[in-house]
Formats: structure tokens, sequence, C-alpha cells
């Protein structure tokens, strides 16, 4: 489902990541772990391609979202235009300006699958950061993704709300989809992760 | 007790203004004499000729109050005059600063092109183009409008395109990972968050063009501004203190009105 085969990237000379591997099955779970600037968000980035790879191979089959961990919802829209905004991609730009009727019900079911519906009408600032990141899962859903990519999705949550946010992955993987979570907490990443990665600091740092 | 150095720390010396300075400083006296005198600078003649203004201020005293009402429908025109001027030219600024700002633009020639066209409608100033269109619509409240949208569309598509380049780029990345386009982008991630701003900067542009107006007006596009000047030519200081009684209203209402929105829109 996900294949990554030799990533190479670097930023002005200093290597971050020096031949990355990694492929993930479709329902499996794995954590990325690793110390701070070992390139985990750089590895996620360069597969959604918010970044671009100098080398390697990234191959999808299919579509990838990604959650992050400041969730970068628009504060000032409600929940059900967030979740939304995940359609964009396969929507034409004259029937974007105002969400069609089959866009909303497909983001009303996304929203029930995070246990929001009855929070589509409320603006998301007003959310809890634990229900915002699921919003932003609801919005990966809308998106018809079959990889998810996690980058700390739940560092900015408290254990109750970072507990949630994992069993909806879990159980999001247990749906068939392949999930990737950066995460910083390695008693998370074994209880929920079938497989964990660790990612080495690159030496030259 | 006391804090002494102790012997062996060389305390830094005290440090003169580079020369640089010194040559900066000079060039500005000389620049300020030689504006004094092109500008015939000179309290003597304020001073000599206060008789003058003491006359003036007698005549226009009391005011003349038989033209109120003429004086507040003038006033309404040029409120007009400033309303069209500013939504007539909210397609155009949206569209030059979409154009304009790298949150919705990636194509490096066309923001150069935008911020091009942006930069040489806000250095002409509106009197200017106010004086272009009379000689195309003559003299009236059109050609006012006119100039009015020219010179806002420069100015408050740069002040729009501004407060997008600072909108936050998480949702912009957010939005970009769904496969969105780059107007898509700009419909569903920059627009809703910068709205707030954008309709702040709308309502103190409204506010400035009011008072744009009035001068256009003295400037034959109509108004209470060609009312003052049709006063001051026939000498009839009187009323033209009316007028400006008028003004002045007409700017604290704008203002306040203005100023009472953009604090509720917290911008
Ligand atoms: N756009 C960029 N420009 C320059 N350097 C960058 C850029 N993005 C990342 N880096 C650098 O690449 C290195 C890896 O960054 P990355 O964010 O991938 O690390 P990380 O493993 O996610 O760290 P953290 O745990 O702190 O999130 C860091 O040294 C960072 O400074
Ligand atoms: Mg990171």
């Amino acid at each position: 489902m996900l294949a990554i085969r030799g990533l190479r990237k670097s930023f002005g000379g200093r290597t971050v990541l020096d031949g990355f591997d990694l492929s993930v099955e479709p329902g499996e779970f794995v954590a990325l772990l690793g110390p701070n600037g070992s390139g985990k968000s750089t590895v996620l980035r360069c597969v959604v391609g918010l970044e671009t790879p100098d080398g390697g191979e990234v191959e999808v089959g299919g579509n990838a979202a990604m959650v992050f961990q400041k969730i970068h919802l628009v504060g000032r829209r409600n929940a059900l235009d967030n979740v939304c905004s995940g359609a964009l991609g396969r929507l034409p730009l004259h029937r974007s300006f105002f969400f069609p009727q089959d866009v909303r019900e497909e983001a009303m079911g996304c929203l029930e699958r995070v246990g929001l519906v009855d929070r589509a009408l409320d603006r998301c600032a007003r959310l809890s950061g634990g229900q915002q990141q699921r919003v932003a899962i609801a919005r990966a859903l809308c998106q018809r993704a079959n990889v998810i990519l996690a980058d700390e999705p739940v560092s900015a949550l408290d254990p109750q709300a970072a507990v949630q946010v994992m069993e909806l992955l879990k159980a999001l993987a247990g749906d068939g989809m392949a999930v990737v979570a950066v995460l910083h907490q390695p008693e998370l990443a074994r209880t929920y992760a079938d497989r964990v990665v660790e990612m080495k600091a690159t030496v030259a740092a | 007790m006391s804090v002494t150095a102790s012997p062996k720390l060389a305390v830094p010396r005290r440090r003169w203004p580079a020369p640089v300075v010194w040559v900066v400083v000079a060039v500005f006296l000389v620049v300020h004499v030689l504006a004094w005198q092109a500008t015939e600078f000179s309290p003597a003649a304020l001073i000599a000729g206060w008789e003058g203004m003491a006359d003036f201020l007698a005549e226009s005293l009391p005011p003349d109050f038989s033209v109120l009402g003429k004086s507040l429908e003038a006033a309404v025109i040029t409120l007009y005059i400033g309303l069209l001027g500013t939504t007539f030219s909210i397609p155009f600024a949206l569209a030059l600063a979409l154009l304009a700002s790298r949150a919705t633009t990636s194509a490096a020639w066309a923001q150069q092109a935008a911020r091009a066209v942006l930069s040489f409608l806000r250095s002409v100033p509106d009197v200017v183009f106010a004086l272009i269109f009379v000689t195309a619509v003559g003299l009236g409240p059109f050609a006012g409008v006119l100039a009015l949208v020219f010179h806002n569309t420069g100015v408050m598509g740069k002040l729009w395109a501004e407060a997008m380049d600072e909108s936050d780029r998480g949702p912009r990345d957010a939005v970009k990972v769904t496969g969105a386009s780059g107007p898509q982008i700009a419909l569903h991630a920059v627009l809703p968050t910068v709205m707030p701003s954008l309709a702040g900067l709308l309502l103190y542009r409204l506010d400035v063009n009011v008072r744009s107006s009035l001068v256009l007006g003295l400037a034959g596009a109509g108004g209470i501004g060609f009312l003052i000047n049709q006063s001051i030519k026939l000498f009839r200081f009187d009323e033209m203190v009316t007028h400006i009684l008028v003004v002045l209203l007409l700017v604290v209402v704008v203002d306040q009105a203005s100023g009472f929105v953009r604090k509720r829109l917290g911008a």
C-alpha cells in the first residue's frame, strides 16, 4: 500500500534522510519513533508532496492523507466545512465554491465515523484539541485516503484524548488502511502499533 | 559597600559617533535650509498677515445656517462617492491581491505582474485620476467615483495581499495535501482565515475614501467639497463654516461607525 525506497533529502547541504526505506501493508499500523531532528516529519512530508525528495522512490497505492500535530484546521469554519475540504482534490473548481450536497453527506458520514456528528456545525476553534484532531482525521477520510500519515497526532493532547485518537487510528487500520504515526511515547507505540520503526539521528548533525 | 571594578579590568572607552553620523546630520541640515527657502517658509509673513485672517474669521461668524439643507444633501453625495469608490474596487482589489500574494499564487511572474499593477495604481494620487477622468466624463461625482476605484484598488489590494501573506501556512498545507488546486486553496484555506482582516481593512479604506472624496469635491467632483470651493470663490465665508461643520459631522460619524464595526470584527 505504501512503499518508500532509498529516500534521500537534504536541506542546504545538511543530509536529513540518506536512503530511508519503509513499506506498509494495508491494515498495518506502523509507529515511527526517533529523536528530534531525525527526519520523521520530512519522511511524511515527502510522501504527501509537501517536500520534494532529492532521490528515492515513493509509491502510494491510492490516496495518502496527512494529520498534523498542530491539526491545521481552519478554525473559523465549522467542522463539516473542514471535513468537506478533504474532497477538494476530486471536485472541479466550479463545483468547489459551495460544497455540493453529496460531498456534505459523505462528510457527515466521516464525522460519524470519528464520533462527532453532533458537533458538525460548531466552529473548529471552539472544539477541544482532541475533538479537533478527530475532525482532521475525518477530513482525511473524506479525502478517501487509504494511507494515513499522522505526524505526532497526539503530542498536543491530554492522555485521555490521546487514547481516543490512537484507538481511532487503530480502528482505521483495522478497516484496511495503512497507517503510519510519528510518536514520541514508546508506550503508546507498543500498545497500538503492529510494528515500531526507529529512526536514528543523522550522524552529521 | 560599593562595587568597584578590579584594577585589571579595562573600562571600555566612550565612543564618539562615527564620521558618517556627522555627514548624515550635515546633509540633513542643508536639505532643511534648502526646503525652508524653496517653500518661502516665513513666520514673519504669518504674523504680518494676521489681520487678513481676523477679517476672514469676522466675516465667517456667525455661520449662515440657511444653507444647511443644501450642505447636508451635498454631504450625502460625498458619502456616496466614498462608498461606491470603495465597494466597486472590491472585485479588482480581491483579484489582484489573490494574484499578488505568495499564499495564493506560486507563479513568480504572476505575483510580480500583479504587484506592479498595484503599486502603479497606488502611486497615482486619486486627485490625479480624477483630473484624468474629468476629461472623459466631465466634472461631477462620477469622475470622483472612478478616481477612487482606481486608487483604492491599488491601496486595498496591497493591504489585502499582505494580510494573505501573513495567514497561517498550516491550513494551506493541510488543504494542499487533499489534492486541492491553487484557487481551491485560496477559497477554502486562505480566504476563510483572513476574512475578518480583509473586512477590517475595507472599513478602514471606506473611512479614508470618504475623506478623500471631500478633496475630490474641491477639485470639481461634486459633493460638499464643491460647495466649500464655491463659497470661497464667492467670499461667502459664513456659508463655508456651515459646510465645514457638516464635514466635521460626516467624518466623525463615518469614523465612529467604521471603528465600531472593526472592533466587533476583532480586526
Ligand atoms: N524546510 C526546511 N528547511 C531547512 N531545514 C529543514 C526543513 N525541514 C526540516 N529541516 C531540518 O531537517 C531536520 C529533520 O527535520 P524533521 O522535522 O523531519 O525532524 P523530526 O524527526 O520530525 O523532528 P521532531 O521530532 O522535532 O519533529 C531538522 O534538522 C530540520 O531542521
Ligand atoms: Mg517532526
